[in-house]
């Protein structure tokens, strides 16, 4: 079949750009073809502008809360509630003095957000509370939890005796107020900016003291319902005569992580799904495309050594060949990608050592059959070298069967890469569709029945196989019109 | 004839002989030498005193240098005998009788089902080639070809298992084990269901396609046109020309699904936590544990080349042009 589609490389040669562009519109020519072209254009295109199209990296963790739905899944009724991502700064520009300072303490707010207390050595002050409060609405329906951190420096010197205190409240709507931080006493210099100090809903010691038990989500006890909370802080001073006393309190975070994140929620850390469904592209055609090219060069060169030069060279090389054909591939992958599978491109390399042996026996068929021809033959009594005639006379010929191939060897590749990183044998830092199942599945998202998570990846392999499988048909027909007239 | 049959016998040999020196290239020399892993390491107790330690070694035979290892595992596998898990301490044969009758019910059944499903299909619809149910069929295969086979288990589980809780979503058997002899059965048909389910919709796209694009290729053959030009009758064409000249490859097909029976589908018993003896693979190579993962990977081997052996037996029975080769 394939000698009657004579390339016309040997020809005149056309240039090799023109010769693909014709190729392209032969493809396009065929429904199947144009189908398959556009669905790979569109997972080209994903690829290439993965960071313009996910706004996040799949690296980035505690995005919004663990399990976040998506966001558009607030349009139904029973998820409209859903709490999205609030975070809100809180410097000296926001925050409302509530009550009178006395003049020995001196207050200078800062353009950066801090906000500092002062009181100089001639001056002394008995305890003073300084209440600060932050007004914000809240929306939603309860959050599992919040978070949220205050820098802070306090700075003390001189006579012992003065300290200083920095306590933080949320207020609900109903006025109860409830501790979330408390500093302790600070009767020495303190720096708590770099880290800051933090407090976190999920800390069991928190929990404790607020008279939760150790396994509620306070986030939900506490903002339990819609309506304007406070955030409130407390900085009490005291000052004896001849020491000086500075507290800086800088810009306050307080979040509530959402509920409702991104296009396709959030895992089990907070990562953004959607963008590990998008970058996850990236990984599938490295893997499909480089796998293919690998087992097919090995195949090529296997195949054409064999089929042309015949004998005992033929015989090893076959034989060897079949030897890897009797084993079982998918076991002997799963058991070396153990040892090997944690780098991408050993596994890789893993795939396309395993897959090369059908195109070795097909190419070594046909060089077989090349080798008989009268243009051989004839290029032999001229006495061309035996590499003149491998790349002039029977590589060309070889061209569409090499073509057909490296198409068609994608989507096992690609299966495969997502089999094993399903299996958790892939590499972990590579986000790719098979590892987003891996985590679906040990995660819980099957119990929690989060097809959103499950179904997409699944999708996009099958989408990207396909094109790759409708090419390469179309290729075949192309190529060989014989088999078009046959379907 | 013989003489055909006997150089056979010879190259499958060396072929298997080949291939166990390559496993043993890949999973203990490779892992040992480049990848600096020492299989014992992963199952010992990180308390033991170094002397237990080197008696461990010595009860499994890994204090001997890797080549004489596989010197005594050769022979030893003439012996029958296929070493002891570094894990249970057990035999690997008497694990591997624990767990073989679960995969050869599941993919047995699978594997006969498919290659039925597979020939009745794809037979219909060469048959009726250039129809709607063609066209249907071989785009459906197209997709399942595409669908990676964990996903399909992946969907079935979730909407299936977790969903409409149709099915259970792991095991073999439910716990506590039924006593009823009756009850013990249906509990156990529940279980294959959704991995039976799974292997079958994978298997059969791909073998119907194989089965119809093999018919039409002979079907569009010039001895057809001529028969047919001849005014033979369409079945005695079917009967006497196209089955003659499909059936080698068919055969060649099912002598290479066999082996899967005894090796199992590592994936789909995976996902659904079936115990059978491709999960155990799965887990044993998790665990570095050799003698379990070569075992297998060995009676896999055997399994293809005496399969492929009979094939090529009836082959040469029912295509006499292939004995005088």
């Amino acid at each position: 079949m394939m000698q009657k589609t004579k390339v016309k490389n040997s020809a005149k040669k056309p240039s090799r750009v023109k010769a693909a562009v014709e190729v392209l519109k032969l493809i396009m020519k065929h429904k199947k073809g144009l189908f398959g072209l556009t669905i790979l254009i569109v997972f080209v295109l994903i690829a290439i502008f993965a960071d313009v199209i996910s706004p996040h990296s799949p690296d980035e963790l505690g995005l919004a809360d663990r399990f976040a739905v998506p966001i558009w899944f607030k349009n139904f009724p029973q998820y409209k509630d859903l709490p999205e991502n609030l975070a809100v700064h809180v410097g000296a520009a926001e925050w409302n003095f509530k009550n009178t300072i006395p003049s020995q303490i001196q207050v200078k707010k800062e353009s950066s957000g801090w906000i500092i207390f002062k009181v100089k050595p001639e001056e002394a002050v008995s305890k003073t509370v300084v209440q600060l409060e932050y007004d914000f609405e809240y929306p939603y329906s309860p959050p599992r939890r919040f978070e949220g951190n205050i820098p802070y420096k306090v700075t003390i010197n001189g006579e012992p005796g003065s300290y200083a205190k920095i306590l933080f409240y949320i207020v609900t709507p109903e006025g109860k107020s409830y501790l979330i931080y408390d500093s302790r006493s600070i009767a020495y210099n303190k720096t708590m900016i770099d880290p800051p100090a933090r407090f976190d809903a999920r800390d069991i010691a928190l929990k404790l003291r607020l008279g939760f038990a150790d396994y509620e989500d306070i986030g939900e006890k506490i903002f339990s319902e819609k309506g304007t909370y406070k955030l409130k802080l407390e900085i009490i001073i005291v000052s004896v005569p001849r020491s000086t006393i500075t507290v800086a309190i800088g810009p306050l975070y307080f979040r509530i992580p959402g509920l409702a994140y991104g296009l396709l929620g959030t895992d089990n850390l907070g990562a953004d799904l959607f963008a590990n469904l998008i970058y996850g592209t990236r990984v599938s055609l490295l893997v499909g495309i480089l796998a293919s090219v690998i087992s097919v060069s090995i195949g090529l060169v296997v195949g054409i050594v064999a089929g042309y030069k015949g004998g005992i060279v033929d015989q090893i090389l076959t034989f060897f060949t079949d030897t890897l054909l009797f084993m079982p591939v998918i076991p002997l992958l799963i058991a070396v990608s153990v040892y090997v599978g944690k780098n991408l491109y050993l596994t890789i390399s893993l795939i396309a050592l395993l897959s090369w042996m059908g195109f070795a026996r097909n190419c070594r068929a046909f060089v077989m059959s090349l080798r008989e021809r009268l243009f051989v033959e004839a290029a032999k009594a001229v006495g061309a070298s035996d590499t003149y005639i491998i790349f002039r006379h029977i590589l060309p010929q070889l061209t569409p069967l090499i073509y057909i191939t490296l198409v068609l060897n994608v989507p096992g590749a690609i299966l495969l890469e997502a089999a094993l990183s399903f299996l958790n044998l892939g590499d972990p830092s590579v986000p790719s569709w098979g590892r987003m199942l891996y985590n679906a599945r040990y995660s819980g998202a099957f119990f929690k029945l989060m097809w959103w998570w499950i179904i997409p990846p699944g999708i996009m392999i099958t989408l990207l196989a396909m094109s790759f499988i409708l090419i390469g048909q179309t290729l075949d027909e192309v190529f060989n019109p014989k088999l078009k007239a046959r379907r | 004839m013989a003489r055909y049959l006997a150089k056979r016998a010879v190259d499958r040999l060396l072929v298997l002989f080949t291939a166990l020196t390559l496993q043993f290239l890949l999973l203990r020399v490779l892992p040992y030498y480049v990848m600096g892993i020492d299989p014992s390491f992963f199952f010992m107790n990180p308390n033991l005193t170094n002397e237990q330690r080197e008696l461990i070694r010595k009860t499994f035979g890994l204090d001997e240098p890797l080549p004489q290892q596989f010197v005594k595992y050769v022979l030893s596998l003439f012996t029958g005998n296929m070493g002891y898990s570094f894990y249970t301490r057990r035999p690997v044969v008497s694990e591997l009788m624990e767990r073989l009758p679960n995969t050869i019910i599941l993919l047995g059944t699978s594997t006969i089902l498919v290659i039925i499903l597979g020939l009745a299909i794809g037979l219909l619809v060469a048959m009726k080639r250039g129809t709607k149910i063609d066209t249907a069929v071989v785009s459906t295969s197209v997709f399942l070809n595409s669908f990676p086979s964990f996903f399909l288990g992946l969907l079935l589980l979730l909407f299936l298992g977790y969903y409409f809780r149709l099915f259970p979503t792991a095991g073999t058997v439910s716990r506590p084990v039924p006593k009823d002899p009756v009850r013990y059965i249906a509990d156990y048909l529940w279980h294959l269901t959704l991995p039976l389910l799974t292997q079958i919709i994978i298997g059969v796209g791909g073998y119907a396609l194989f089965i119809r694009s093999l018919f039409i290729t002979q079907l569009g053959e010039d001895y057809i046109v001529t028969a047919r030009a001849k005014g033979v009758d369409e079945r005695k064409i079917m009967t006497k020309h196209v089955l003659r000249n499909v059936l080698p490859p068919i055969i060649t097909t099912i002598a290479l699904a066999l082996p899967g029976i005894v090796s199992g589908a590592v994936i789909t018993e995976t996902i659904f936590s079936w115990y059978g003896v491709g999960r155990w693979l799965f887990e044993a190579s998790l665990q570095f544990d050799y003698p379990v993962v070569q075992a297998v990977l060995f009676i896999s081997v055997v399994l293809t080349v005496i399969s492929l052996y009979i094939a090529d037996i009836v082959i040469a029975i029912v295509d006499p042009r292939v004995r005088l080769r």
